[in-house]
């Protein structure tokens, strides 16, 4: 059985693909923002992969542990910093574009990406 | 153990909502892989990440696309 | 006066926040964002030099105080020297780069007050956020904050072209918005292998682990790294594949707005490419990818601007094609051609704002922007005519003006790089710019007037005018005395070679 740091990075690179596939492949709009909030997603993913420690503990410094021992056993929480913000961003980058097709559908009554071209 | 199979359900959830004709339950099925993605962070010993992650992967973001079908069509043409 | 450099982002966007709060208040809000615009080239020329640590934490090694309380393992290692905050570089490039993004953005603020009719709405809002996401690129030495302020420039950029009103700004927005969704992950995914690579994401220790052997840097990682990054600045800078949305962008914006965007992507383009030269300069394909998207851009940008028929498209995809010749500098990787590209930058922020801001008059007297239903606007308004003239010889390299200084050492540099086929392409390539410029200026302004033609009574505003004029002023300042930009730029150089 592959290590489950390993098993996450490839669950983040199929995320990645998929959402890149679904951009490029479909026709629908909303689909095609479903897709790109996978691609974040996955990112997002492999950021978090990044800070995991095989057999750590979470990187909360408790009473009673001597620093050296935590130092060596936590989780890195930098990437985890990251993570936050850029959920956040993918978000509020994802409503914009919903309400741009949203506006666009009522001037063109479509949701087909062919809309788009001029 | 549990693991293997949360990430199984996140790319499963992610192939299913991509393949749905009906907008409103491809919207729903995003709410999959951002819930299970929740509690993968929590799994990789990111608690923080999984409370962010659980409210905008899981609520947020699937009652966004939601809204976005309401206001426009429920089927994809 | 070091919180001078924070100022310089935090600025813009307290004033862009406030300006939304006094909604409808026209005049408060003329005159709150004519203040905080013309502070904003104002401070970068006040501030000192040095280095910005947000919350206050410097390096441990300037820090004895916390020092004393580390054991020796940590005090005795690399770490000391390590960045724990997000930390602001500024040194005299940042100091022109952030004086002419200043200059130009005040202007386009200025001109845009006076030209749309109600300054209340997000318009005067987001093109201050812009402003402040682009400073901070330029400023940033931390790399996960210049991908959370690259981010912000996309959606604020589109933004701009959403509230521009022209016909099909929406769709622009949302294609420029799409594309943003795919790159700007994958230049987050560049960012993450780096931070898995090294385990920070400080731009100066990760140079610094890279150097000192702290990391091999052979690894594969960072040329896939560098791959991402990439395509995260091609998408920033508008190089193809991405030259026909960005100048979609520029002509779905209004034209004071579209000087401001195409000054965003050039100094996205040089703050980015300068990065990327800073982490990966070793890696001699990378310098290959530079200069091959850069060549790719002129030619592109300049074959399809013969093409158009509209003016606006014409003039973006111009603007998309003079790029190339600062990625061609900063590929080249010689003091002289860096020194080279990183002027041709601020040149070209200045001129292409002018020559938007000229063609926004047209607009603005006509409301047509199809180059054949123009024609004998000469006569109309000759001083805008000759200043446009003006504008199109200093973009076509004429002496004695700024951009002549420039791509003379361009091409001098990529003759002494060994190189002399880079220069003829260029010399090539600026001769069509300058006769795809001059066929569009003859039948705008001086083929003899199409029956129907009508033009507006109305007077241009004459801050239109005024920004054209300081615009010009500024090339002609820098085309006599090119040291007062070439001799700031050896701090950045220094610590790439």
């Amino acid at each position: 059985m592959i290590p489950v740091q390993l098993a996450s990075f490839f669950t983040a690179a199929a995320l990645i693909l998929i959402g890149i596939i679904g951009v490029f492949f479909i026709d629908n709009l909303i689909k095609k923002v479903i897709a790109l909030s996978f691609i974040s997603d996955g990112v997002n993913l492999f950021l978090v992969t990044l800070g995991y420690k095989p057999g750590g503990i979470v990187y909360i410094y408790m009473p009673g542990m001597s620093s050296s021992w935590f130092a060596q056993n936590a989780s890195y929480p930098l990437p985890f910093a990251l993570v936050l913000t850029s959920i956040v961003i993918g978000a509020s980058t994802l409503a914009v574009m919903l309400a741009i097709i949203i506006i666009l559908y009522h001037r063109h009554g479509s949701l087909s990406s062919k809309i788009l071209e001029d | 153990m549990i693991e293997y199979l949360i990430m199984i359900i996140i790319i499963l959830g992610a192939i299913l909502a991509l393949v749905q004709r009906d907008l409103l339950k491809a919207a729903i099925l995003t709410g999959v892989p951002g819930a299970s993605m929740a509690f993968l962070y929590q799994f990789l010993l990111a608690p923080d990440v999984a409370l962010t992650q659980a409210i905008v992967g899981s609520a947020i973001i699937p009652v966004f696309f939601a809204l976005a079908v309401y206001k426009t069509r429920r089927m994809e043409e | 006066m070091k919180s001078l450099i924070a100022l310089m982002v935090i600025l813009p966007i307290l004033c862009g926040l406030l300006l939304n709060l006094l909604h409808k208040k026209d005049r408060t809000i003329k005159i709150l964002a004519l203040t905080v615009a013309i502070i904003l080239p104002i401070i970068p020329l006040i501030a000192s030099y040095g280095a910005y640590y947000f919350g206050g934490y410097p390096p441990i090694a300037e820090n004895p105080t916390i020092a004393e309380y580390l054991p020796a393992y940590i005090t005795r290692s690399y770490l000391v020297k390590f960045h724990p905050a997000i930390t602001y570089i500024f040194n005299s490039a940042q100091r022109i780069f952030i004086f002419i993004l200043g200059i130009v953005a005040f202007l386009a603020i200025f001109t845009s007050l006076n030209e749309v009719k109600k300054p209340s709405g997000v318009y005067s809002f987001l093109m201050f956020m812009a402003t402040a996401a682009v400073t901070a690129i330029v400023l940033a030495d931390d790399i996960f904050n210049l991908y959370v302020f690259f981010e912000i420039a996309a959606i604020s950029q589109a933004g701009i072209i959403l509230s521009s009103n022209i016909k099909g700004s929406y769709k622009m927005a949302l294609r420029y918005l799409f594309l943003g969704g795919v790159a700007a992950p994958m230049l987050l995914l560049g960012v993450a292998l780096l931070l898995g690579a090294i385990g920070n994401v400080n731009i100066s220790d990760m140079i610094f682990a890279m150097r000192n052997g702290l990391i091999d840097q052979g690894n594969p990682i960072f040329l896939t790294a560098a791959g991402l990054i990439i395509f995260g600045w091609l998408y920033g800078s508008g190089l193809p594949p991405f030259h026909t949305i960005k100048s979609g962008l520029y002509s779905k914006a209004l034209p004071h707005a579209a000087s401001l965007i195409q000054a965003f992507s050039v100094f996205t383009l040089v703050a980015l490419g300068i990065i990327i030269l800073r982490l990966f300069y070793y890696i001699p394909v990378v310098r290959w990818a530079i200069i091959i998207f850069s060549i790719a851009g002129m030619a592109l940008g300049i074959s399809m601007a013969i093409m158009q028929t509209d003016f606006k498209r014409l003039i973006g995809f111009l603007a998309v094609g003079e790029l190339g010749y600062i990625g061609i500098g900063l590929g080249l990787g010689t003091t002289m051609s860096i020194t080279a590209g990183l002027f041709q930058a601020v040149n070209e922020a200045l001129v292409t704002a002018c020559l938007f801001l000229g063609f926004g008059t047209i607009l603005y007297q006509t409301g047509i922007s199809e180059i054949d239903k123009l024609g004998g606007l000469l006569k109309y308004r000759p001083g805008v005519a000759g200043l446009m003239i003006l504008a199109g010889f200093i973009m076509a390299g004429i002496p004695p003006f700024n951009v002549f200084q420039s791509k003379l050492m361009l091409i001098e540099s990529a003759i002494s790089a060994g190189f002399p086929e880079l220069a003829i392409i260029m010399i090539l390539l600026s001769i069509v710019t300058f006769m795809t410029f001059m066929k569009a200026y003859y039948s705008i302004y001086l083929k003899p007037e199409p029956r129907g033609l009508e033009v507006k009574a109305e007077r241009i505003p004459s801050s239109t005018i005024f920004s054209m004029i300081i615009l010009l002023v500024i090339c002609t300042i820098l085309g006599i005395l090119p040291q007062l930009a070439t001799s700031q730029f050896g701090s950045i150089i220094h610590g790439l070679l």
